[in-house]
């Protein structure tokens, strides 16, 4: 590929992006959202798990204070 | 697979986004849920005493002068514990409890900014000069607990510690005047 098949003010022809396939885009992005929210919903339950394990079988043995 | 219209993405995307914000809002709620509950059926709450003391006079009369300091079995036999928390020490070093009675503890500083916690409970205050940090709970393990200051306060950090020694009930033995000191071992 040389610098005349792509006119663009990027320095060096790999900085030019490629074309967009919005047919493809719009697949991709109908899938993303259940992925990030299997991720994420992965990682808040891990948190909620571990903030309930010290909470119940740490703190409130532990007994009352005030 | 029929490509749908941007609109329909978009409404993917909020319909997402506002499900995990129930998400996220049901837990907030049930861990507040939680804090609440525990506060008024078991009195765990956050120690929330505000009372000022002056600390430069502290060591001279009142409450936290020397010979006040220690377990004192008042003559209604409630338990309060003074300790002053200094560069780099707590004083008294060995503080006896008795084991399944509330006990109040009061602590201040004449200096800097200091924090303690007792190992294995829930007791866990910071000690602000001009104020007297006050916890109470009860101990149901008998045993010596480590009491570090937790709050950096200079160079000897490191050393500042003191025992809480618990005791079982039978062996807290107040003295005529009401106090109680560790035993010597």
């Amino acid at each position: 590929m040389s610098d005349t098949d792509h006119p663009s003010a990027a320095a060096s022809p790999s900085d030019i992006a490629d074309d967009v396939d919005e047919a493809a885009l719009a697949r991709v992005l109908r899938v993303v959202p259940l992925g990030a929210a299997v991720v994420a919903g992965t990682t808040v339950a891990l948190l909620v798990i571990g903030y309930l394990a010290i909470y119940l079988l740490i703190f409130l043995p532990r007994g009352a204070v005030g | 697979m029929t490509d749908q219209p941007a609109a329909t993405h978009e409404r993917r995307i909020l319909g997402t986004e506002l499900l995990w914000a129930f998400g996220v809002g049901v837990l907030v709620a049930a861990v507040l849920g939680m804090i609440v509950f525990t506060a008024l059926t078991i009195d765990i709450n956050p120690p929330s005493n505000v009372e000022r003391i002056d600390p430069k006079t502290l060591h001279l009369s009142g409450e936290f002068a020397e010979q006040n300091l220690g377990t004192t079995v008042g003559a209604d036999g409630r338990v309060t514990v003074r300790a002053i928390a200094t560069q780099f020490m707590f004083v008294p070093h060995c503080i006896a409890v008795p084991q399944e009675r509330l006990v109040t503890l009061r602590f201040t500083t004449p200096d800097v900014i200091h924090g303690l916690l007792i190992t294995g409970t829930n007791v866990n205050t910071m000690v602000v000069p001009g104020f007297v940090a006050q916890v109470y709970t009860t101990f149901t393990r008998t045993g010596d607990l480590l009491m570090p200051c937790h709050e950096y306060c200079g160079l000897g950090h490191s050393d500042m510690w003191a025992t809480v020694q618990v005791m079982p009930d039978s062996d807290f033995k107040p003295d005529r005047d009401g106090r109680v000191s560790c035993a010597q071992r």
